[in-house]
């Protein structure tokens, strides 16, 4: 049975459609104009024990409207959502217990407090027992060094005290699921890494299922085995990494820098030229049609070549071709 | 229900180490709401000394009134006081998606979330105004009186409470409601003197509509030895059947919760 079971959920959006100046606003508060916004269409996924699942797309995709939905935050327009059995809005407490959720933009904690007494605060809302949470306590002052930060109140922590702070008061109930939205948003590459580790960490101690949206293809690459892409509120992905990897992986690039300023050159086929500058050129080629040596010769028998080098596709590349070009997911297919 | 009292206390120690970090603030609060009230009585005072008595109603009579219903309001202040910002602190900031995914009631949550102390203000002058009036006018202290009071206070902060949180659940619409709940509290302003003193409309607006009349005038009718006293039995079971309703219009408003963005 899915841990996490989505059929056919939908969220529609009514706004009030307002004109500019005050006018408008007069004229919306007496004689409103409704606007639908869909913001999640016929979504369905279903999500098994233990996985780490991506949850990716653009910038108002509907990634967070699906994540509010799936903790119990807002009732979905049309279809349901499951979550160990429970119906996240009409057993939104018997949910709650399962599950932790951190919104990498804003606190769940209390701004004023040192953190002991809002972790202190958490355990005893999700009543967790006090040997357990003593712990777990020492447990995550090792991992995620909060030894540091215990008596500082959240409002005087940095951005990586924070997230740090968060993550703590998200697993101290040991939930079995996890929604994690942009949990290192804005953070440095140390605290990144160190975040990174932690969620993988409990997800092999605990086998706990973790869904987590983001913008940063590191977290994704080093975390998720299987991605779901969402474009304009309905899947348009849903499949495992290595297929878009394997799919898109097929294209290189090679960057040629040349002595002489560039005029024009002749590709061989299966060859695009991406970038042409003055001294620079970048051309993507597909490596089943033709070899990144025979690419080489023909650009060097027409320019006089100083040095090149070789691109691996990385996942930055792949995602950014598939936002760019909506056919594209056709060519990975999807699945479910 | 005993899980909840006991994670009350918890909120309320925890609130306490906040205001000992900002104690300075503790005593303005405290203070400013007596100096508040102590305003409006040097107000009523002024106006009473030139006159023995308004249709009957003495300055300690009114000053009984005046003192209920600052309790219940006191009630409303100690335990609700969140519900007035819960649009502008809460829903509009994101806040409040943290109390939908937490495993208790997200109404507790937000009233937990913070007890206002300013309330001790109400509760030292609302006190000292029923207790001199009582002295005064020469009403029997004893326990079935002090027992009656108790529950009006409590039905009369009741009702209080939930006008609030009917007001308040507009912000699941409107984003912020704090001029709306503004609108509808201030009509207890009413309630603080006798409702004879006003049209007939008045007197039922604030009995049946807005009834704050239950936490102030037919209580004190009641302790007057007045006909109409009997009315104060209703109170324990209008504050029933508001915060009945005033639930489920949160209820309702929970379900159109839109959260913000992002």
């Amino acid at each position: 049975m899915p841990i996490i079971d989505v059929r056919n959920l939908g969220k529609t959006y009514r706004t009030i459609e307002k004109e500019n100046g005050v006018k408008g606003a007069v004229k919306a508060l007496f004689r409103p104009q409704y606007r639908e916004k869909v913001a999640v269409h016929d979504l369905n996924f279903q999500i098994e024990a233990g996985e780490i699942v991506g949850y990716i797309g653009v910038n108002g995709a509907g990634k967070s409207t699906t994540i509010k939905m799936l903790t119990g935050i807002l009732y979905p327009t049309t279809g349901s959502v499951s979550v160990l059995g429970h119906d996240p809005q009409r057993e939104r407490v018997a949910n709650a217990r399962n599950i932790g959720v951190v919104f990498g933009q804003r606190s769940q904690l209390w701004w004023d407090l040192a953190l002991i007494e809002s972790l202190n605060l958490v355990a005893n809302i999700y009543e967790v027992e006090p040997s357990r949470y003593k712990q777990l306590l020492s447990h995550f002052s090792e991992v995620l060094e909060l030894d540091e930060i215990l008596k500082t109140p959240i409002r005087s922590m940095s951005l990586g005290q924070k997230m740090r702070a968060e993550l703590a008061a998200t697993f101290i109930h040991e939930p079995k699921v996890v929604y994690l939205d942009e949990p290192t948003i804005g953070l440095d590459v140390m605290v990144k890494q160190r975040i990174r580790e932690f969620i993988k960490d409990y997800n092999q101690t605990h086998n706990t299922t973790v869904m987590l949206t983001t913008h940063d293809l590191g977290d994704i690459e080093q975390l998720c085995s299987r991605v779901i892409i969402i474009d304009a509120g309905s899947k348009v992905y849903d499949g495992p990494l290595n297929a878009i990897k394997q799919q898109f992986g097929k294209f290189r690039t090679i960057t040629f820098e040349t002595n002489q300023p560039i005029a024009s050159v002749n590709l061989p086929p299966a060859c695009e030229q991406l970038n042409l500058s003055e001294f620079s050129l970048e051309v993507r080629f597909d490596r089943s049609q033709i070899s990144a040596s025979q690419v080489a010769t023909a650009v060097m028998q027409q320019l006089d070549v100083a040095d090149f080098t070789l691109n691996e596709p990385d996942l930055e590349s792949i995602i950014k071709h598939l936002y760019q070009n909506p056919t594209a997911y056709n060519e990975v297919g999807t699945r479910g | 229900m005993l899980r909840y009292a006991k994670l009350y206390w918890h909120f309320v120690i925890q609130r306490f180490k906040i205001l000992m970090e900002y104690r300075l603030n503790f005593f303005i609060g405290s203070i400013s709401t007596v100096l508040f009230q102590g305003a409006s009585l040097v107000a009523l005072w002024a106006v009473l000394r030139q006159v023995p008595s308004i249709q009957g109603w003495t300055f300690e009579q009114i000053l009984l009134i005046y003192g209920l219903l600052t309790l219940s309001k006191g009630i409303n202040h100690l335990f609700a006081d969140n519900l007035w910002v819960v649009g502008r602190d809460y829903i509009r900031p994101g806040q409040f998606d943290r109390f939908l995914v937490r495993p208790i009631n997200p109404l507790f949550h937000l009233l937990a979330d913070r007890i206002c102390h300013d309330a001790i203000g109400d509760f030292i002058v609302g006190l000292s105004l029923v207790s001199y009036a009582m002295v005064q006018l020469h009403l029997p202290v004893n326990l079935a009186s002090i027992g009656f009071i108790i529950l009006m206070v409590i039905s009369g902060g009741v009702i209080f409470i939930a006008l609030n949180l009917i007001t308040a659940a507009t912000s699941f619409w409107i984003m912020d409601s704090i001029a709306v709940t503004n609108v509808v509290f201030h009509t207890n302003e009413f309630a603080q003197y006798p409702l004879t003193f006003y049209h007939r409309s008045i007197g039922v607006l604030l009995t049946w509509l807005v009834p704050y009349g239950f936490a102030s005038y037919y209580p004190a009718s009641y302790l007057l030895g007045h006909a109409i006293g009997w009315m104060a039995w209703l109170a324990p079971l209008v504050a029933l059947v508001c915060i009945t309703i005033a639930y489920r219009v949160w209820v309702l408003g929970l379900r159109n919760y839109g959260s913000t963005g992002s």
